[in-house]
This record gives C-alpha cells, structure tokens and sequence, in this order.
C-alpha cells in the first residue's frame, strides 16, 4: 500500500486551494457586474421584498430575516450559470480543465466566487436594514453562520447546475430558478413552516434554505425551529452532497 | 522515458468509435507532427492526451505519469495551446499570464519573471495592461501560446497553432516553435498547413477516421510515394478551365490541378510529360514560360492516405 506523506498532503491541498482562488478571483474580476448576474442575483430578491412590504404580508422589519435568506440564495446561485456556460463559449473552460488540478478544486474555485459575491450582498443589505429600519439583532453569530454556510451551499448549487453542457446561460438560469422559487415557499422564508400543507412541511426538511433561514431568523428574533447544530450540520451535508453531484456531473459532461 | 506513450488507446461516443485502437510514442525533446483531416481524431486525441476526456479502453502517459491515474501530476510537465485561442477577453494580457501561472501554482517572483520574458519574446509586453478584447486575432494567438508555456513545460501539445494568421504573427510563432526544439521542448503539433509539419517535424503521423494510417520521418513518408512526382507549368496565355481538361489527357498525366497561374501535372514518368507539355504548347500557339519537376510532397502523401479527392484528380486539403 503506497505511503502517504503529511507533506505530500500539504503540497497537494495547498496546490488545490491556490488554483481554486485563482479561478474565483477570474470569477471576481469578470462577472460579478455582468447584467445576468446583476438582475438575478440583486434586483429580483429586492423586488420580492418589495412585493411582500407593499402586500402588507408583514412590516419590512419582519421580513429583513427572509430577504438575506432569498439574497444568500439568488445571489450564490448566480455567477456561475452565467460564467461557467459563456467560457464554455470562449473555450476558456477547457484551459480550466486541463489545469494540473483536481475537479473539487475546480468546483470550489467556481463556487467560492458565488460565495464571495453572495457575502457582500448580504452585508450591504444586513447593514442597510440596520441603519434604515434599525432591526433589532438577537444574536449576531447565528445570522453570520446563516449566511456564511448557506453561501457557500447555494453557491454550490449553482457551479452543480452550471455543470448542465450548455453554451448558453439562459439554459442553467431557467434550471436553477425551476429549484430556487419553490424553495422560498416552502422553506418559511415569508410563510411559516408550520402553517404550510403536511407534504409541503416534509419537503421543507429537505430543502438547505429551510436550515439557512432558520439560523438567520434566531439570529434575528430568536425563533428557532431546530438546533443550531443541526441546522449547520445540514448545509453541511448539502454543500458536500452538492459538490459530489457537481464533481461526477462535470466529469460526465467534459467528455 | 518517453514524453507520451500511447497504447491501443480507443474513444467511442456511444455507438461511434472516433478513435480506434491507436498506439505510438513521442521522445523526449521530439518534435511530432499530428496530421489528418477534419473529424479523422486530432482533437479527440489531444483531450484523451491532456486528461479532459478519459479513454474508453487502451493507456496514455506523459513522462510515465498515467493520464486517468496520475492526471494531476501528467498535466504538471505540460502546456496546452488549444485550436481556439482561449483567453480571457475581460482580463488584461497580464492577469491573463497570471491566472495560467497559479493555475499551475507558479510562485509570484517565477511568474513574475516568466510573463514578462514571454509577453516581451511574443511582442506583447507594451499591451500587458490592455483588455485582450482589444487584442487583434494575431496577438490573441500569440497570448494563447504565451499562456501555454508560462509552466516552462517539458511537452507542449500545440493544436494549429498558426491556423487563419497574419504574417507577422505567423512568423513570430513559427520562430518560437524553432526555439522551443532548440531548447529540447517535445512538442506534439496538430496542423492543417503539412508544410509547416514538414519543416518543423521530425516525425509525423497520418490519422484518417480515428486509425493512424502512417506514422514515420516526412522524408521516409515521401519515399513510399515516389509514384507521385508531378510537373508544374506555367503557359503565357493563362490557366482556362478548358486547359486544365486538355492537359489531363496527355499521354502519363495521372491527374492535374491548377494552382495559382500555373497547372501541376501529376504524374510517374516527368519526362514523357514535359515531352507532351512542349508538343501541346506548339499546337495550341502558346508558349510555355516555366516548367518544373517536383518530387513528392508531403501533402501528396497525406492525400494518397486520407484518400481526399476533389474534383476527380489529386487535390490539396483544405
């Protein structure tokens, strides 16, 4: 059995994370201010707070909590649906996966870009319901874990459908929101887990947004439906089950 | 150690078999041309070579490391120059140079150093901090190949590199190529232009419909043809269609084309066609205002090969 060094390791695990900010920081710099992006991943979870504030559904107070949870979720999902397809256009994904590293270091390289654009959106809009609305925290821990883990599974979410072999954005845009909208009704973003039918309560448990929104409501009012543990515990599972997805799905689809 | 070995390597996609049971190896410091015709298997080739598609059934490894097995540590010692000039058109030429380089975790004074000696050696350096958008198709190519060879690679898989340039670009290229056999570099060269093969290859191979037809040094593969001689002439009254049909009834003319302002008569006996070319310029009043004898080129190989026929003779690629 061939011995495997601590420093082999290292060498290894550094090697993957160095190219994986490389590809992230391509991300940064290219499409992060890209219309696509722009509109999916900022205007549209805007416009539904919006919608749910003049609906009288709740004060916008109230729905703060719910509006960084759909903005976690449209604005990690949103770059790579738009990058991935249009360097598959230029050709310039193949140089990404000819790179002498490993698919899950290609994988995360794309996902951290989607985490990255999502934690600055969620700071502006946490910091603007601060300073505007001046909604009361509980516990700020709780609502930096929401969003920090469900960042990075939603941005992964998005590099998993991102793997569909498309040139063409609107293609993985439509998949993606096929996922995203159910998930904001059935996940007690703005309707309460428990007022919602029997089977829309069971698919709530297997939905990431479910957990994320949970924390970052008991960050905000306290409320909790399950452990933080848990809920932490569950992105967890999610962003490993997704990032296993997207590895097999892009070795398929390389071909 | 052999920089590639290949061995009964075969790709199917789904009931197709673009390639089929293909075996060679490339030495270290070679220069190995791979030619063939549109949809004969270069590319698919080149992806199962560079790990981006796995193999169905057979073996390929780069300086002994296998390419499905070992795919990190194969792709260390490579560079790749894709067909389509693939950078980053929103990316300045430098931070391209610097993505390729952490791509291959490059430290930042030997990436530094690198992109600098390679944007100034392909005549780039003074646009570095330009979008490559604004760059004209030559220089993309050229910041293409620059980003190739910023690992300083042992093999460099070079995939028509000079395909549809301008001359200046052309020349720089092919120049740099020379300079990378010089320095020892393998390079495995995919190319429509055979001439350019011809000269910058020590050996090249043939694959026609996913199977290696030939595989061997450009002289050696002129040789086996030798059949194929041909004359070219040039009348002072023009190349008319009606010309082109006349010439290719003389007496040993197995086939013709035009090409330019002359005709080139294919043929196993030169002389007795020189002998008809003069006789046919006389009683056509015409004269004849150059004539030459050619040997086999490499093209005329790989036509004979591929079996690519236009225009019911010999004819070139395209």
């Amino acid at each position: 059995m061939p011995s495997i060094s601590l420093s082999g390791i290292e060498d290894r695990l550094s090697r993957e994370l160095v190219a994986a900010w490389a590809i992230a920081k391509k991300d940064v710099l290219i499409y992060y201010l890209r219309p696509g992006v722009i509109v999916g991943g900022v205007l549209f979870p805007l416009f539904m707070f919006l919608a749910f504030t003049a609906g009288k559904l709740a004060t916008p107070v109230a729905l703060v909590p719910g509006l960084i949870g759909i903005t976690t979720l449209f604005s990690a999902s949103s770059i790579e649906p738009v990058s991935v397809p249009i360097e598959r256009r230029m050709a310039t994904f193949d140089r990404l996966l000819a790179a002498p590293v490993s698919l899950n270091a290609l994988v995360l390289g794309e996902s951290l870009s989607g985490l990255l654009y999502s934690l600055l959106i969620a700071v502006v809009v946490f910091v603007a319901a601060l300073i505007i609305l001046m909604t009361p925290i509980t516990n700020i821990f709780l609502i930096v874990l929401g969003i920090l883990f469900s960042s990075l599974c939603f941005a992964t979410l998005g590099t998993l459908f991102a793997a569909y072999p498309t040139e063409n954005p609107g293609d993985i845009i439509s998949m993606v929101n096929v996922v995203r909208f159910p998930l904001i009704f059935i996940s007690g973003v703005f309707i309460p887990i428990a007022t919602l039918p029997a089977v829309a309560q069971m698919i709530a448990y297997v939905s990431p947004l479910t957990y994320a929104n949970d924390l970052i409501q008991g960050g905000y009012n306290g409320k909790m439906t399950f452990h933080p543990i848990v809920d932490v515990a569950m992105l967890i599972v999610f962003i490993v089950i997704f990032q296993l997805i997207a590895n097999y799905l892009y070795k398929r689809f390389s071909d | 150690m052999e920089a590639i070995e290949v061995s009964h390597l075969v790709k199917q996609f789904g009931t197709l078999t673009a390639i089929n049971d293909i075996s060679f190896s490339v030495a270290a410091g070679e220069t190995f041309g791979f030619l063939g015709p549109n949809g004969a298997g270069k590319t698919t080739t080149i992806r199962m070579l560079t790990g981006i598609s796995p193999p169905t059934s057979g073996t390929a490894t780069i300086f002994g490391h296998d390419i499905v097995r070992e795919t990190v540590a194969a792709r260390q010692s490579m560079g790749i120059v894709s067909e389509t000039s693939n950078v980053y058109t929103d990316l300045t030429g430098w931070q391209n140079m610097m993505l390729a380089a952490q791509l291959y975790r490059i430290g930042r004074s030997e990436r530094d150093r690198n992109a600098t000696e390679l944007l100034k050696r392909f005549e780039l350096y003074e646009r570095r901090d330009t979008k490559a958008h604004g760059y004209s198709k030559g220089m993309r190519r050229r910041l293409t190949i620059a980003m190739g060879l910023v690992n300083s690679p042992r093999l460099l898989f070079l995939d028509e590199p000079t395909s549809g340039l301008d001359v200046e670009s052309n020349l720089i290229i092919r120049e740099m190529i020379s300079d990378l056999i010089k320095e020892g570099v393998t390079v495995f060269l995919t190319t429509h232009n055979i001439e350019e093969a011809n000269i910058l290859c020590e050996r090249v191979a043939i694959i026609d419909k996913g199977h290696i037809a030939a595989i061997d040094a450009p002289e050696r593969l002129k040789k086996t043809i030798q059949s194929v001689q041909s004359v070219e002439v040039a009348f002072l009254d023009g190349t008319s269609p009606e010309r082109l049909d006349e010439l290719r009834l003389l007496p040993m003319v197995n086939g013709a084309r035009k090409e330019g302002d002359k005709f080139k008569l294919f043929t196993e006996n030169p002389t007795e066609v020189i002998e008809g070319v003069m006789a046919y310029a006389q009683t056509h009043h015409t004269r004849v205002i150059s004539i030459t004898t050619l040997g086999p080129s490499l093209e005329d190989v790989f036509v004979k090969l591929t079996g690519l026929q236009r225009g019911g003779g010999i004819s070139a690629i395209d």
